[in-house]
């Protein structure tokens, strides 16, 4: 056995701090904080479902969805991510239910996200009666699925469709309005130490270009890679975006490589990784903020302006906005004209 | 035992500090940039270079190599001191505890350093707190003449060890997302936020630990043998290896402090060591310092270029380069003859 794992088994917190990376390398899972919303009206009403979800992203969907009469159980981090969890019971872990608590819920459904520790949930789950839907969240049509499946499942269609458009509306919005401006190399880093970046085929990806940004982090590796700092000195990133939570201001850190461009021209910008980085049903505020954080506040009306202007919002691609090289052609997506505002 | 001359004692010494400093050149000039030797020298030595280069090699590679090699040289000897000290071939420079007080201080400030506002810069100051206090509690618990034997010291620091475990579960479990993926980085061992201004710290604390060690290696050549026949050639056991104990916890607990718990130097490169130079501690001392430095060096290098433009944790590089050479010079030395 490698002396690695013979390390971690002398420390068993270790074994529980894969997991924990893993999350880093599968997806983002950090919290906005959704408002509960009320079903809309003409929505059907909310079917006597039992549900728990075992994923920060999903609870919020459920949540902003209005299911919040739904869901009678949430994994450890949903509750600690997102504060409209209230005191909803705890079922452990994201990689380590407690399926005690999980059956004595009686639930009629149990939500988690694809990937293998979930998938190995998702057997013993079934094994022992219960329901489970898996729902991946790596990219975002994933995501926007995501959110009309759950809101099939909470009989809200509507308040789901109404979610979705108003991502994709945001999406085109910040993509005309960034057309024209420059598109800066960009690198985004989800933690400094260890330094992780925002790779290629992430929903983070995508909503970096369709604002007009030059991801670098995707010639590197698909997902969440580790980087090394001295490759990121290597690519010269005009912009660094830093969502690390909670640490020293992100300029004091990158100053000590003053040959960064990104440094030099004073573009490091501190994002809040809770608005941000969440694959969850509010990506629109998250667009926004990605967009000013790329050109700046005056970009704001311009958005403004082209979410008012019905007709210009319907565009099958987001790629080779602002010029430049377009991005890697991709599977079309079923939502691409969902952005109208018809 | 082989016997110790000095011509075999420079050339093996000259031998090995020759290696380490190529080690270092080549580190200095390989990375995932295009930043090559000739430039690297030119940076080095005239003070000339492109800035990108300057931030690469004086920002990025020279740290690591100059921590590398203390931390290496920290935790081979630290390594080769405990098995002789213990008399136990499976003793490693975490087996007394000082590992487990580091890892305990340093994870519970990146767990709870954020309610209480303590900043994680501060995870390398705790750490060697940790260290600190763990090899007070263990000098205090083993105090006292006839009560600091091996079989003492290593059951001390086996139940502290345990104890900080519990600790780690328990911290581990309330550290968020981001907070939980530093843990296990800190737990497996890593270079690649080193900065060279902790070089000072360690430098001591490793030059503190080699001067009594080497000062000493006499003495441990006689209590690896036993407590009585050493006391019989006039060792003062006790003292010897209470001093000993301290100095090589300092050193480790420094090491730690910088890079985490990086695995298998300090077990296999002592082993390795005594398989191709003899036992005599006089020349182990020393000759595990140079190889510690230039083997955690090289398995850095190799952790930042194998894969282009990403990182691998050191201690992982270590386990697998070591592991295969382990067995080769063990299979050798069986092949020559009984181990013994």
């Amino acid at each position: 056995m490698p002396t690695m794992l013979i390390r971690m088994m002398r420390f068993p917190a270790g074994r529980r701090c894969i997991g924990l990376l893993f999350v880093l390398s599968s997806t983002v899972l950090l919290a906005t904080e959704p408002s509960e919303a009320q079903p809309n009206g003409s929505s059907a009403p909310a079917p006597a479902l039992r549900l728990i979800s075992l994923n920060p992203s999903l609870t919020a969907i459920v949540l902003r969805l209005g299911g919040g009469n739904s869901l009678v159980g949430v994994d450890d981090y949903s509750a600690r991510l997102l504060p409209e969890v209230g005191d909803r019971p705890k079922v452990g872990g994201l990689f380590d239910p407690s399926l005690e608590s999980v059956v004595a819920l009686r639930p009629d459904r149990v939500l988690i996200v694809a990937g293998l520790d979930q998938q190995r949930n998702a057997e013993r789950l079934e094994k022992l009666g219960l329901q489970v839907e898996i729902y991946p969240n790596e990219r975002l049509d994933e995501v926007l699925e995501n959110i009309e499946r759950i809101g099939r499942l909470l009989g809200q269609d509507r308040a789901a469709r109404e979610r979705i458009r108003a991502i994709l509306r945001m999406r085109t919005a910040v993509a005309t309005a960034a057309r024209g401006h420059e598109r800066p190399r960009t690198l985004a880093v989800l933690t400094r130490t260890p330094l992780f970046i925002v790779g290629g085929e992430t929903f983070l990806d995508e909503m970096l270009e369709a604002v007009g940004a030059r991801n670098l982090g995707r010639h590197l590796a698909k997902g969440y890679p580790r980087g090394s700092i001295e490759w990121l000195i290597g690519v010269a990133p005009d912009l660094l975006l830093d969502l690390t939570p909670g640490d020293a201001p992100a300029a004091d850190f990158w100053a000590r490589w003053p040959s960064l461009p990104a440094v030099q021209k004073d573009r490091v910008v501190d994002l809040d990784a809770r608005q941000i980085s969440l694959p969850g049903p509010d990506l629109d505020q998250a667009l926004r903020a990605l967009a000013i954080a790329v050109h700046g506040e005056g970009i704001s009306a311009a958005i403004d302006a082209a979410l008012r202007a019905p007709g210009t919002l319907e565009i099958r691609r987001v790629s080779g906005v602002g010029g430049g090289k377009p991005v890697p052609s991709r599977t079309p997506s079923r939502f691409e004209n969902a952005g109208s505002t018809r | 035992m082989i016997r110790l001359s000095a011509s075999r004692m420079i050339l093996i010494l000259g031998s090995l500090f020759v290696a380490w400093i190529l080690i270092a050149l080549a580190a200095l000039a390989i990375g995932p940039s295009s930043v090559g030797l000739a430039e690297v020298l030119d940076l080095v030595f005239r003070g000339t270079g492109e800035s990108a280069s300057r931030d690469i090699v004086l920002g990025v590679r020279l740290p690591r190599i100059v921590l590398g090699s203390l931390v290496g040289a920290a935790l081979a000897t630290a390594g080769a001191i405990f098995q002789a000290l213990l008399r136990n071939p499976l003793a490693d420079p975490y087996v007394l505890g000082v590992s487990g007080g580091a890892a305990l201080a340093a994870i519970a400030v990146l767990a709870l350093g954020g309610l209480v506002g303590i900043s994680t810069s501060m995870v390398p100051m705790a750490a060697f707190g940790g260290g600190l206090l763990a090899t007070a509690l263990l000098y205090w618990v083993s105090g006292g003449p006839g009560r600091s034997g091996p079989t003492g010291l290593l059951l001390t620091g086996v139940v502290f060890n345990a104890f900080a475990s519990a600790g780690i579960v328990f911290l581990a479990s309330i550290a968020g997302f981001f907070d939980g993926s530093r843990i296990f980085l800190w737990l497996i061992g890593h270079l690649s936020a080193v900065e060279i201004d902790a070089a000072g710290l360690v430098a001591i604390s490793v030059g503190i630990g080699l001067t009594v060690a080497c000062g000493l290696a006499r003495s441990l050549n006689l209590i690896a043998l036993g407590d009585e026949t050493a006391a019989q050639l006039g060792v003062p056991v006790d003292t010897h290896r209470r001093l000993l104990l301290l100095s090589t916890s300092l050193m480790v607990g420094a090491a730690v402090s910088v890079s985490g718990l990086i695995g298998f130097v300090g077990l296999i490169v002592p082993h390795a060591l005594r398989l191709v130079i003899g036992s005599d501690h006089r020349l182990l001392i020393p000759a595990a310092a140079l190889t510690g430095a230039g083997f955690l060096v090289l398995s850095d290098t190799l952790a930042r270029t194998v894969l282009e433009g990403r990182e691998l944790p050191v201690g992982a590089v270590t386990a697998l380069i070591g592991g295969p050479l382990f067995i080769f010079l063990l299979r050798r030395a069986q092949a020559e003859g009984p181990l013994g």
